[in-house]
């Protein structure tokens, strides 16, 4: 029995064993569900693996096609059947596990092992071996290797079984031959070892006449047995509700997805090294905070017991790391956790990760070579070009970027200057109405409607026009005064000031200033900032009370506080600086290829079940 | 200045109104809003002639002062109006006294590693450098020669202020100077150079003010001439080494954890020890990551608090109408991750404890915890002493570091890391110490009384409920944890103390676990993890009586979780480090505010109202 026949029957197997799982446990009667459970889990060596053996081995090619079909027909066939019959195929093979776990005791045996020590991983093996011609085997003493990992797949004979053992690092084969294991080693392995078992293995090394390297087992030992079965591939993948909800069955059944998990490490790695080897220093400010700064945002609100107070979770980390640049440190940066209290989607976790960083005696230019400078290092680090694949666009991420005005991208897009209507709002609401009306739903029309600034009224037009065309990487430029209350004022534009965000297929992925450093003119915004929030919350207040709807209510019903601390510390000086904020969750989204927030965190928040 | 502007608006306004639809009404509203605007415009220009006025008197008044001498003797509150009404006056006069940048061409630690070396008197004064800082001292010679200290980098260098190289003449120059203050945040354009008394200068051609500092800047209370001995005082502070803030020149510890930007500012040893801090975790990392651990992030808000025994943070997510729990630990969501497939996980984050405050324990605190599939115990307590003790001789150069554990009126005490560390069995030692012969059945109601009595005989306090695992727990820091001084691992901790280890291989009754003490403190604490489904179900059946009991830091059962260990979490050795403490014990800080960034003043003073910041 050779491997890559061995490789047609495992795809073909496991989905035909539900197959008929389903159709026993269709059936009434508990006995013969059980009874065929046992078979298929444990012995399914003996009984109808010869059979399936042959005809695979005869008829590969007809085998392959017919896997996908049987995989498919018994995906919908676990979709159709009731829940209940699933819980309680569950319960049964938990049962039968429970038992070989107490039959491992009685013989002596830990069937939860306290360690295993591996010489290899499964890679590394590949890798040494590489070179061993088909049918070799290679026995030396140095080729005496120990391995661990979970078994996804079996398939025993009379005297030979194989195994496939997945680690971290891959997977490799298991060949146990009854001859060469120890005692009743190979009738333990027969009928102890199920798949979604974690085994260790000592052996040789060999490559099969099929070309699969494995490991000649001598030894083995079951070092934590499973009690659950593993979901196919397949199913795993339908079910995306609990996809996110167990997230470790996910990553066993869809290797792939922890392949995510470790390119979000090495980004996470690449931007600290980018920014370390710039010389900026990792600090960490507080998450619990008395007033939730640095942003707009509705703030997650706790209690703490023995201070008997509110406490809030820091929505940026922007006002705490300013203070650390006043304190005299010149470069410094923060990777941490933001907190905010919004609606959840494809792209919005109420939790999510940020680096924000800080420059003393730089401007909002020189950030955007940083930012161009940590993108274009984690591309390469996961995916070695910079011209990537994202949702089937391509993104060119080859230096330098396109860097645009607001205002030109708007001009641009929609033939009206906004430069043009000076203070006249109600002129520029008109004319943008008049311009855009066809092409804009009732939604936009009210927004555009309550924009209480040109400003405001020209970043609102950026969002529905501009923003969703910005597929390629854009930093757009200048932002109006009004929308940035922690910019510092443009050295040459009026009304503008020295701020940009970084837009790559349609979304932002950083936003950045010169930071405001004159402290008068930062308590002047902020008091703004807090008058304006007051007056849209009284609004949607009485809006509420007159409509009875609480959900509109509820939007601005949270409170916004005057940071008087940070403002004193701006009084004490800060260097001119620039500063970054940039969205780790999406720039991983963005090098994974990953439509959703939700497949870039391993546990991302999610409704609660019913 | 904006008529210009302004006009062109309203002209744009009345040429668009003529091609708007509606175009009569329309400009005639524009013709309005012209009005209204030239009204405005003209009040703006009325009240900035006001100000230019006040601050045209004002600054006349201020340069008939001596100098900087007598600002030291002002009223805080009329220091900081002056400083206002001086900055107003610059907007007034079209200087924007906030510029937006200034190259800075290499940092002070840079400029003193370059020029340090000329000679006593030596100028180069073809060379063109430029610095940025703070000044934190300044002298003034006489109205044509001005001396500061300017700070930045963690250094600081003279800056030797002489109109005859500054381009302005005599009179400019010394109403320049007069109004730079101490605080201020300057950039210099100038030369290197060293007085005859060797000191390394900055000889400025240009000199800008880049931010103002409003406020008095505290000043070391001591005798006129000893002002330079804080300054002076360069001797670089190393991690192990100790520390003296009874010699800073902030020295009021409210003020310097309120506003830990002047700590920073006037303490020059506390940016060190945010240094420190960053090196810890900077070599945590670089640890496991050689050893091929990936770093991973899991939620800091979940529906259970799990991972270990404490009182929660609750939040609420508005739009999901769900109630959340801050994390109290990790662990659990770590395991899962194993489960998955990544045999080696670590993350470093925040932890939450809504508990009071002391001198080591804060309601968020910082944690590393890591999880390595197919180790044990064993192999982490080896892990751990190559960790801390490569750690404490990267950062200090040696084994031993020093630490005021008892307070600075006394001598330091010594921790020597050097490995292998001391290793005492938990249950063994205790008996051994306290003469004490606990019954083997610890969870047994025999045992309880025993334990109960032993509290008592010894005067250990335990206040209720005196389960039997709080009054080991009591016992064990009674005994065991003040012997602690040197790293010392306590193994083998009974399972009802430890609800996710695993039972011991030989002893019944115990896990393979061990906590690390240093100067008494638990620093880590570790264990070959628990991963028989149906025993950790049954050990969080026992947590459930504890918490039946009254003991509401008993552990909650975590559904998906157990269902996690039913798909097989491979034998794995997992361990936890308190970063905090860590970073205390080499910064000699007794007190976890001292080190922490992320302890706001909330935690002192909980009736102060705003309450952010480090």
């Amino acid at each position: 029995m050779e491997a890559l026949n061995m490789k047609v029957l495992t795809l073909s197997s496991q989905p035909l064993r539900h197959l008929l799982r389903l159709a026993a446990s269709s059936r009434p009667p508990i006995r013969p569900n059980l009874f065929f459970l046992r078979c298929s889990s444990s012995s399914s060596s003996s009984s109808p693996s010869p059979a399936a053996a042959p005809a695979a081995a005869a008829a590969a090619p007809a085998a392959a096609a017919a896997a996908p079909a049987a995989a498919a027909a018994s995906g919908r066939g676990r979709r159709a059947a009731s829940s209940s019959s699933s819980t309680s195929d569950r319960e049964a093979v938990r049962a039968i596990r429970l038992k070989k776990v107490e039959e491992l005791r009685e013989k002596g045996l830990e069937p939860y092992a306290y360690k295993w020590d591996r010489t290899h991983s499964a890679s590394q093996l590949q890798e040494i071996y590489k070179h061993l011609a088909n049918g070799e085997e290679s026995s030396n003493e140095k080729d005496q290797v120990s391995i661990a990992g979970r078994i996804t797949a079996r398939r025993a004979f009379g005297k030979l079984a194989f195994l496939t053992l997945r680690d971290d690092s891959g997977t490799i084969q298991l060949y146990c031959e009854k001859e060469r294991l120890l005692n009743d080693q190979f009738e333990r392995l027969k009928t102890l070892v199920d798949i979604g078992d974690i085994v260790g293995a000592n052996g040789t090394i060999k490559r099969t006449e099929k070309g699969e390297l494995s490991v000649c087992v001598n030894t083995f030992a079951i070092l934590t047995k499973s009690l659950l079965p593993l979901p196919d591939k397949y199913h795993g993948l339908t079910d995306v509700d609990k996809r996110y909800r167990q997230r470790y069955v996910d990553m066993i059944a869809n290797p792939e997805v922890a392949d995510i998990f470790r390119k979000r490490a090495k980004i996470v790695s690449e931007i600290r090294k980018a920014v370390e080897s710039a010389g900026f220093v990792e600090v960490e400010t507080p998450v619990l905070q008395g007033a939730a700064g640095g942003a707009e945002a509705r703030p997650f609100v706790t209690y703490h017991n023995s201070l008997g107070r509110d406490l809030y979770l820091r929505i940026a980390t922007e006002l705490h790391l300013k203070r650390m640049l006043v304190g005299g440190f010149e470069k410094v940066y923060e990777i941490g956790r933001i907190f905010r209290n919004e609606g959840i989607s494809t792209r919005h976790n109420p939790e999510f990760t940020t680096i924000e960083m800080y420059e003393a005696y730089s401007d909002y230019q020189s950030m955007m070579n940083m930012a161009e400078e940590i993108i274009t290092c984690c591309a390469l680090a996961v995916q070695n070009k910079l011209k990537i694949d994202y949702q089937g666009t391509e993104i060119n991420l080859e230096r330098p970027w396109r860097r645009e005005t607001m205002h030109n991208l708007v001009k641009e897009a929609t033939r009206i200057d906004f430069s043009d209507f000076g203070d006249d709002l109600e002129m520029a609401k008109r004319v943008t109405l008049t311009t855009l009306g066809d092409g804009l739903d009732n939604k936009d029309k009210l927004a555009i409607g309550s924009c209480p600034s040109i400003g405001h009224l020209v970043n609102e037009v950026f969002e529905v026009v501009v923003e969703p065309k910005l597929l390629q990487p854009t930093f757009v430029l200048d932002y109006p005064i009004e929308i940035s209350p922690l910019a510092k004022p443009h050295r040459k534009h009026a009304g503008l000031t020295e701020r940009f965000e970084l837009f790559i297929c349609g979304r932002e992925l950083a936003n950045a200033f010169s930071e405001l450093t004159d402290p008068m003119d930062q308590r002047g915004r902020l008091e703004e900032q807090v008058r304006q929030h007051n007056d849209k919350r009284a609004a949607s207040l009485l809006k509420g009370a007159a409509t009875e709807e609480k959900k509109e209510e509820d939007d601005e019903s949270y409170e916004v506080t005057l940071d008087d601390d940070f403002l004193t510390a701006l009084e004490y000086g800060m260097p001119p600086a620039s500063g970054m904020g940039l969205g780790i969750d999406r720039l991983v989204m963005l090098l994974t290829d990953s439509a959703s927030i939700r497949d870039v965190i391993a546990f991302p928040v999610l409704k609660i079940q019913q | 200045m904006e008529g210009g502007p302004a006009d062109e608006a309203a002209k744009a306004v009345a040429d668009l109104a003529v091609d708007a639809s509606s175009g009569d009404t329309q400009s005639k509203n524009a013709r309005k809003k012209e009005l209204k605007n030239k009204q405005r415009e003209e009040e703006r220009r009325r009240k900035e002639e006001e100000k230019a006025k006040l601050a045209a008197s004002k600054a006349s008044s201020q340069s008939q002062k001596p100098g900087a001498a007598d600002d030291e003797d002002m009223d805080p509150t009329q220091y900081f109006q002056n400083r206002l009404k001086y900055l107003e006056a610059q907007k007034t006069d079209g200087k924007n006294p906030y510029p937006h940048k200034f190259q800075a061409l290499m940092s002070i630690p840079e400029y003193i590693n370059q020029y340090g070396g000329l000679n006593n008197g030596g100028h180069l004064e073809d060379v063109s450098i430029s610095l940025a800082g703070r000044i934190m001292n300044k002298r003034s010679s006489s109205s044509k020669l001005v001396f500061y200290d300017l700070h930045g980098g963690g250094a600081k260098v003279q800056v030797m202020a002489d109109a005859s190289k500054s381009g302005m003449d005599d009179a400019e120059f010394s109403r320049f100077h007069s109004n730079v203050k101490r605080g201020d945040i300057v950039g210099i354009s100038g030369f290197p150079g060293k007085t005859k008394r060797g000191e390394l200068s900055i000889f400025p051609r240009s000199f800008i003010v880049l931010s103002h500092c409003l406020h008095m800047m505290p000043r070391q209370k001591a005798a006129p001439g000893s002002e330079n001995a804080n300054v002076k005082k360069t001797e670089l502070w190393v991690p192990g080494s100790t520390r003296n803030p009874e010699t800073y020149i902030l020295k009021d510890q409210e003020t310097r954890y309120r506003q830990r930007y002047l700590d920073l500012m006037l303490n020059l040893e506390v940016r060190h020890i945010f240094k420190t801090r960053a090196k810890v975790i900077q070599y945590v990392r670089k640890f496991l990551d050689d050893l091929d651990f990936l770093e991973v992030e899991t939620p800091m808000m979940n529906m259970i608090a799990g991972g270990a025994a404490a009182r929660p943070f609750v939040t609420h997510h508005n739009d999901l109408n769900m109630r959340l729990y801050m994390r109290i630990a990790p662990e659990l969501y770590l395991k899962e991750l194993v489960v998955g497939g990544l045999e080696r996980v670590y993350e470093i984050g925040k932890q939450f404890r809504n508990e009071g405050i002391d001198l080591t324990h804060n309601p968020e605190f910082t944690t590393c915890e890591f999880y390595m599939a197919f180790a044990d115990y064993n192999d982490i307590m080896e892990l751990t002493e190559k960790m801390l003790s490569g750690m404490v001789k990267e950062l200090t150069g040696g084994y031993k570091i020093k630490y005021h554990a008892n307070g600075l009126d006394n001598d330091p005490i010594e921790i020597d890391f050097t490995p292998p560390f001391r290793r005492i069995d938990m249950i063994e030692e205790l008996e051994k110490i306290a003469n004490l012969d606990i019954p083997k059945d610890l969870s047994s109601v025999e045992t309880n009384k025993y334990l109960m009595d032993a509290c008592a005989r010894f005067d250990v306090k335990c206040a209720p409920p005196q389960t039997t695992t709080r009054l080991l727990d009591k016992l064990v820091g009674h005994f065991l944890e003040e012997t602690c001084v040197n790293p010392t691992f306590i193994i083998n901790h009974p399972e009802i103390m430890s609800p996710l280890a695993k039972w011991h291989r030989s002893k019944p009754g115990l896990t393979e676990r061990f906590e690390l003490f240093a100067n008494k403190h638990e620093l880590c604490n570790a264990y070959t993890e628990l991963n028989d489904p149906v025993v950790q179900r049954e050990r969080f059946a026992e947590q459930l009586k504890d918490r039946q009991s009254g003991d509401d830091e008993a552990m909650a059962l975590d559904e998906t979780f157990c269902t996690a260990l039913e798909y097989g979490l491979p034998p794995t050795g997992g361990w936890g480090m308190g970063i905090d403490r860590l970073t205390m014990l080499l910064t000699d800080s007794q007190n976890i505010k001292v080190l922490s960034l992320s302890l706001s003043r909330v935690y002192l003073h909980a009736h102060v109202q705003s309450c952010t910041w480090m």
